[in-house]
C-alpha cells in the first residue's frame, strides 16, 4: 500500500505513514511530544504545526485566525496527511522536555543511571484469561452492511448495532469526535473497521475506530510507580505477551528521598508541578524506549494500568497530597476512575485510556493491591503474608476470609539506592553472592556480564556471608581482623567485592559501613512492620503457612541469606516463596482482564488498614531488629547453624 | 477472710556476678561480693527471692579529684591527694566493703599517667586494701585500652570489675577481661536497645554474660533521673520476660552525677533559701540512689559518706 513521507522540522525526523494518518497521528509515531490536552479531539487548539511542504486535508476549524490559515498554520490532530509533506513545529506547540536534562542528582544518588534500563523479573507466565473476560480495552474487527435503499440506517447505529449484536452490551457510547470523522472512515474502509472498545460499568464505550482488521495491533503498559523506582512493562494485549520491562530511578527523587519530603515539596510554589513533570518524563522515557525497541507504534498503545503508592499516584495525577502526612492521613482519592490518557500526560495513543489499580490507605497502594492479587492472597485457605520490599515496606496478612495491610518506611537500599555500589536488578548487577573460607569470592551477575554494581538481592547475599564468616560484627561493624580486602577510604572502612579491572563501570564495587547501616535499617522496619501486623492480629510467625517475597531485589532470592540478616522471620524455607514484583504482575494481569480489575477492586475495599505510627510499640520493635539478625536471638534459633 | 496476695511470676533471673577473689579463689581479697540473683523487682520480697543485697562502692580516685564541692572533699580530710590513704580510710573510717578506683590521673588532659603507672599503683592498693575494687578508666578511648589492659594484668586474678566498654570501644577492655580472669562494665548512652546490642557483642567475643554488669547511664535527680529509671525499670522487665540479654545487674554513677547538680554544690550563701549546702549534698546524692534502688540498681557509685550511710540504713530498712 502507499504510504506518505513526514518530515518534522526542526528535527529534521521522518516517518513514513499509512495515508489516513493525521499529523498528531505521526508525530507520535515519529516520538515527537505535541501539546494535545484534549487528546486529538480538535478542541484545545494547542496541536498547531506549520506546513512547509506537500498537501493536507483538514478538517473546519474555529481555533485558527485567518492570519494563522494564510501562514499555513494547521491543527495536527485535524489534519491527515495527503502526500509526502514537510511539518515545521513551533516552540509551543513542543511540549517541553528539557526539564530531564536539568536536574542534579542529591549526593546519596550520585552516579546512578537515569535512563531507563532493561530489568530482569522473574520469569513468569500471564495469566490465562476466559473467553468472556476481556481485556480493559479490547479491540473489535466488525465487517458492516454497507447501506443500500433497504437498509438506510444511519452509520453510527449502523456501527453500535453491530458492536451491540456481538458484545451482548446494552449501551455503547461514541464520542462526538468520532461520530464526525465516521461517515468518510467507514466508506473508505469499505466498511471493515477495528474499534478499541473498553467498558465502563454496564456500558461500552467506542474508544476508537480504525480502518481494517487491526486486531492484532493492540499494545498495553503497566507501571508501578515507586517512591524510588519507577517499572514499566509493554504488552502485547493480543498475544498475552510481556515485550519488554525496564526501570528507571524517579526523578522526584532530587526533590526528597522519600514520600514524606516529597509531599513538602508539593507544598512549595510549583513544587506539585515540578514533581509531576519529573514522574511523567519517567513514564514517558519507557514508553519511548520500550516503543523503539520493540518496534511498537505508539498509535497502538490504547491502554495503561498504573500502580503504585499512593501519594506517587496523587503525584502523576497532580493532586496536591498535603492532608496525606496529616492525622488522620486522608488521601484525596483512592479509587481513581478511568482517564484519558491526555488528561494524564502519557504519550500513547491519545484515545488511550489510563486505569489505576486501587489503593487501600494513604500509605498502603495499589501496588499492594496489584500484589496481592497476583498472589492471589485473598483466595488462600490458610494464612498468609506477603512483604513487598521496596522504599515504603509494605506488609499484607490475610487468607480468603481477612485482609490487612500495613506499611512502614523502610529506605531505598533494596532497590539499589543510598548504597556505594548500589544498582537495579538489571543487566551486571551482582545478584548472587558467596565466600568460601579463604575469603574467595563467588558472585554471579544478571545476565552473566562483568559486573556494574550490586542488586537488593547480592546485598542480602553480601550481608549474610559476612555474617557467617565473621567479617563483620552483629551490629554490622567490620571487624577488626587484618583483612586484605577491607581498606581505608577517608575515614570509611569498605570491602572491595570486585576491583575496577575486573568490573564494568571502570570503578571498585565496595560494600563500607554506612551502606551496611542502611540495609540494616531497611531490614528491620521491614521485620518490625510484620511482627506488629501478626501481633496485632494475635498471630505468630508460626501460623503463617505462606509467605510471598516481593520487591525488585532481583531474578531470584536466597531466603535463607534473607533470614540470616533478619529481613525474614526464621520459618523452614518451603514456607517462602520469592515472587518478584508482584505490583506489575498483579497490573498486567488486570490490563488483560476486566474480571481481574474487578477483582482488585474488591480486594481494595475489603483490606483493612493498621497504621504504625499509632502503634506505640513499632519504635521498640525497629530498634530491636537493628541488629543481625535481631537483638532476641531467640527468635532466630538457625542463626549461626 | 484473708485478702489473696497476687503473685508475679517471671521466667527468669538476674544473673549473679561476683567481684573479687579470696585466696582459695586465687585472688588475695579477704571477702567478695555478689549482686544479682534476684527472681522479682526490687523490694518485692514477699513475691520475688532476692538473695543479696545492693553494694555500694566509694569513689576513690587517683589523683586529687577535680571538681568535687569543698564539702565532699573536707569529709575525707587530707587523704585525698594520696589514693592509697583515701582507700584505707574509707575501708577503715568508713566500712567500705567494695571500692571503685576512678583512673583520671591517666587522661591525656590531666597528669597523662602511663599504663605502668596506674597498673603500678593498682598493685600497691590491691597489696594494702583486702577488699574487691572496680576499676574505672579515664574516659579517652585509646588511652583506656592502653590503661586499662595493664591494670587488669596488673590484677591478674583479684576479679575485679572494669569499666567501661562501650558499643564503639569493647574489644580491647574485653579481650583483657577473658585472659585475666575480670568482670566488665557495659556502659550504653540511656538506650535499652544498645545496651542489649553490646551485651551481645561481648558475650559474642566470649566473656560469659554473667561476668557483664550494665551501667545504664543515668541521671541526678533533677537531671534526667526519671527517664535513665524508666529504661533500667523497662530493661528489668525484659529480663524478667525471659530475655537473657537484658539479665545483667546494673551499676549506677550515683556520685558522679548527684555531686555535679547545682543543688549539690550551690553554696548558702548564694542560695540563702535552700538551707545549708553540707547537708543538702548528701540528701541530694542520697535521693538520687535510692531512686535507683527502685529501678533496680544492684550496684551504687557513690561519694559521700554520709550519703552511703543513709542509704545502707534505707537498704537495712527495707530488708531488700
Amino acid at each position: 500500500m502507499e504510504k506518505f513521507k513526514v518530515t518534522f522540522l526542526p528535527d529534521q525526523k521522518t516517518i513514513e505513514v499509512e495515508p489516513d494518518y493525521t499529523i498528531l497521528q505521526a508525530a507520535l509515531s515519529a516520538g515527537i511530544s505535541l501539546n494535545a490536552t484534549c487528546g486529538g479531539d480538535g478542541v484545545c487548539g494547542r496541536c498547531k504545526v506549520i506546513l512547509r511542504k506537500g498537501k493536507v486535508v483538514s478538517r473546519p476549524t474555529a481555533l485558527l485566525t485567518p492570519e494563522e490559515k494564510k501562514q499555513a498554520v494547521y491543527l495536527a490532530c485535524q489534519t491527515v496527511i495527503a502526500s509526502d509533506i514537510e511539518v515545521e513545529i513551533p516552540l509551543e506547540t513542543r511540549l517541553d522536555e528539557g526539564f530531564i536534562e536539568k536536574i542534579v542528582l542529591p549526593s546519596q544518588l550520585k552516579g546512578l543511571p537515569l535512563e531507563a534500563e532493561e530489568i530482569v523479573l522473574p520469569q513468569r507466565q500471564l495469566p490465562e484469561v476466559s473467553l468472556e473476560d476481556r481485556p480493559l480495552v479490547w479491540k473489535l474487527y466488525l465487517k458492516l452492511n454497507p447501506p443500500d435503499k433497504n437498509n438506510t440506517t444511519a452509520d453510527v447505529e449502523r456501527l453500535i448495532n453491530a458492536t451491540r449484536k456481538i458484545t451482548n452490551s446494552n449501551s455503547v457510547q461514541i464520542s462526538l469526535q468520532n461520530i464526525r470523522g465516521i461517515a468518510s472512515l467507514l466508506r473508505d474502509a469499505q466498511w471493515q473497521v477495528t474499534l478499541g472498545l473498553t467498558s465502563c460499568g454496564q456500558n461500552l464505550e467506542i474508544l476508537n475506530i480504525e480502518p481494517k482488521d487491526t486486531t492484532q495491533r493492540n499494545f498495553g503498559f503497566v507501571f508501578d510507580i515507586g517512591t524510588t523506582t519507577i517499572t514499566g512493562q509493554l504488552i502485547d494485549i493480543a498475544k498475552k505477551q510481556v515485550l519488554g520491562t525496564k526501570a528507571v530511578y524517579n526523578r522526584q527523587a532530587v526533590f526528597g528521598a522519600d514520600v514524606i519530603s516529597r509531599i513538602i515539596f508539593a507544598e512549595k510554589n510549583d513544587g506539585l508541578e515540578k514533581l509531576y513533570e519529573a514522574v511523567v518524563s519517567c513514564l514517558n522515557d519507557i514508553i519511548r524506549q520500550l516503543a523503539v525497541e520493540h518496534k511498537i507504534d505508539l498509535n497502538d498503545v490504547f491502554s495503561a494500568v498504573c500502580t503504585g503508592n499512593t501519594t506517587m499516584i496523587h503525584l502523576l495525577l497532580r493532586i496536591n497530597p498535603y492532608y496525606i502526612r496529616r492525622q488522620p492521613y486522608v488521601p484525596t482519592v483512592q479509587f481513581v476512575p478511568p482517564l484519558r490518557v491526555t488528561e494524564v500526560g502519557l504519550r500513547l495513543n491519545p484515545r488511550a485510556m489510563v486505569f489505576f489499580v486501587p489503593g487501600i490507605s494513604s500509605y498502603v497502594g495499589g501496588d499492594v493491591t496489584s500484589g496481592v492479587l497476583a498472589t492471589a492472597l485473598d483466595k488462600q485457605d490458610t494464612l498468609g503474608l506477603l512483604i513487598d520490599v521496596g522504599t515504603n515496606g509494605e506488609v499484607a496478612l490475610g487468607n480468603k476470609d481477612f485482609l490487612i495491610a500495613t506499611s512502614a518506611s523502610a529506605g531505598p537500599a533494596f532497590e539499589g539506592s543510598g548504597v556505594r555500589s548500589g544498582m537495579h536488578s538489571s543487566q551486571g548487577a551482582i545478584q548472587r553472592f558467596c565466600l568460601n573460607r579463604n575469603a574467595q569470592i563467588y558472585f554471579d551477575t544478571i545476565g552473566n556480564t562483568l559486573p556494574r554494581g550490586i542488586c537488593g538481592s547480592g546485598y542480602i547475599d553480601v550481608l549474610a556471608e559476612f555474617l557467617r564468616w565473621g567479617i563483620i560484627e552483629r551490629d554490622g561493624r567490620f571487624k577488626l581482623l587484618c583483612n586484605p580486602h577491607i581498606r581505608d577510604n577517608n575515614g570509611e572502612k569498605e570491602y572491595v567485592i570486585v576491583s575496577s579491572d575486573k568490573t564494568a563501570v571502570e570503578k571498585d564495587i565496595v560494600i563500607c559501613e554506612s551502606d551496611i547501616e542502611n540495609i540494616k535499617r531497611a531490614k528491620a522496619a521491614i521485620y518490625a512492620a510484620t511482627s506488629i501486623l501478626l501481633k496485632k492480629m494475635s498471630f505468630s510467625f508460626k501460623d503463617l503457612k505462606k509467605i510471598f517475597i516481593a520487591g525488585g531485589f532481583g531474578t531470584s532470592l536466597d531466603i535463607r541469606n534473607a533470614i540470616t540478616i533478619g529481613l525474614l522471620p526464621d520459618l523452614p524455607v518451603e514456607v517462602f516463596e520469592f515472587v518478584g514484583n508482584t505490583a506489575i504482575a498483579g497490573a498486567s494481569a488486570m490490563l488483560l482482564s476486566q474480571r481481574q480489575f474487578e477483582r482488585a477492586k474488591r480486594i481494595a475495599e475489603n483490606m483493612a488498614y493498621l497504621e504504625l505510627s499509632d502503634e506505640p510499640i513499632y519504635m521498640d520493635e525497629y530498634m530491636a531488629a537493628l541488629f543481625f539478625p535481631h537483638t532476641d536471638l531467640e527468635r532466630f534459633p538457625s542463626f549461626g547453624h | 477472710m484473708a485478702i489473696e496476695q497476687l503473685k508475679e511470676c517471671w521466667q527468669t533471673k538476674i544473673n549473679t556476678v561476683t567481684i573479687g577473689a579470696t585466696a582459695e579463689q586465687g585472688g588475695s581479697r579477704l571477702h567478695t561480693v555478689t549482686v544479682g540473683g534476684q527472681t522479682g523487682l526490687p523490694f518485692l520480697s514477699a513475691e520475688a527471692e532476692i538473695p543479696y543485697k545492693p553494694q555500694i562502692a566509694f569513689e576513690i580516685w587517683d589523683i586529687l579529684p577535680l571538681d568535687w564541692p569543698e564539702d565532699l572533699m573536707r569529709v575525707y580530710g587530707g587523704c585525698l591527694a594520696n589514693p592509697l590513704e583515701w582507700a584505707e580510710k574509707c575501708v577503715e573510717d568508713f566500712n567500705a566493703g567494695l571500692l571503685c578506683i576512678r583512673l583520671q590521673g591517666a587522661h591525656p588532659e590531666n597528669e597523662n599517667r602511663t599504663p605502668e603507672q596506674e597498673a603500678h599503683f593498682i598493685q600497691q592498693l590491691l597489696r594494702q586494701i583486702k577488699v574487691p575494687i572496680i576499676i574505672l578508666g579515664c574516659g579517652d578511648d585509646e588511652k583506656d585500652n592502653a590503661v586499662l589492659c595493664a591494670c587488669a594484668e596488673a590484677a591478674k586474678g583479684e576479679r575485679c570489675l572494669i569499666g567501661s566498654a562501650s558499643s564503639n570501644n569493647y574489644k580491647t577492655l574485653v579481650a583483657s577481661c577473658i585472659a585475666d580472669g575480670h568482670n566488665v562494665i557495659a556502659q550504653s548512652p540511656i538506650d535499652i536497645n544498645i545496651a542489649k546490642q553490646l551485651n551481645i557483642l561481648i558475650t559474642d567475643i566470649g566473656l560469659s554474660a554473667d561476668r557483664i554488669v550494665m551501667d545504664p547511664t543515668v541521671g541526678a535527680l533533677g537531671y534526667g533521673l526519671e527517664y535513665a529509671y524508666s529504661i533500667m525499670e523497662r530493661a528489668r522487665l525484659a529480663a524478667f520476660s525471659g530475655d537473657k540479654m537484658m539479665a545483667m545487674p546494673f551499676i549506677c554513677m550515683i556520685g558522679q552525677e548527684a555531686w555535679r547538680s547545682k543543688e549539690a554544690r550551690a553554696s548558702q550563701q548564694d542560695f540563702p533559701t535552700w538551707g545549708e549546702a553540707t547537708a543538702r549534698g548528701i540528701i541530694w546524692e542520697a535521693t538520687t540512689a535510692v531512686s535507683f534502688l527502685q529501678a533496680g540498681a544492684d550496684i551504687l557509685v557513690m561519694r559521700h559518706p554520709q550519703a552511703i550511710e543513709k542509704v545502707r540504713q534505707y537498704i537495712e530498712l527495707f530488708n531488700i
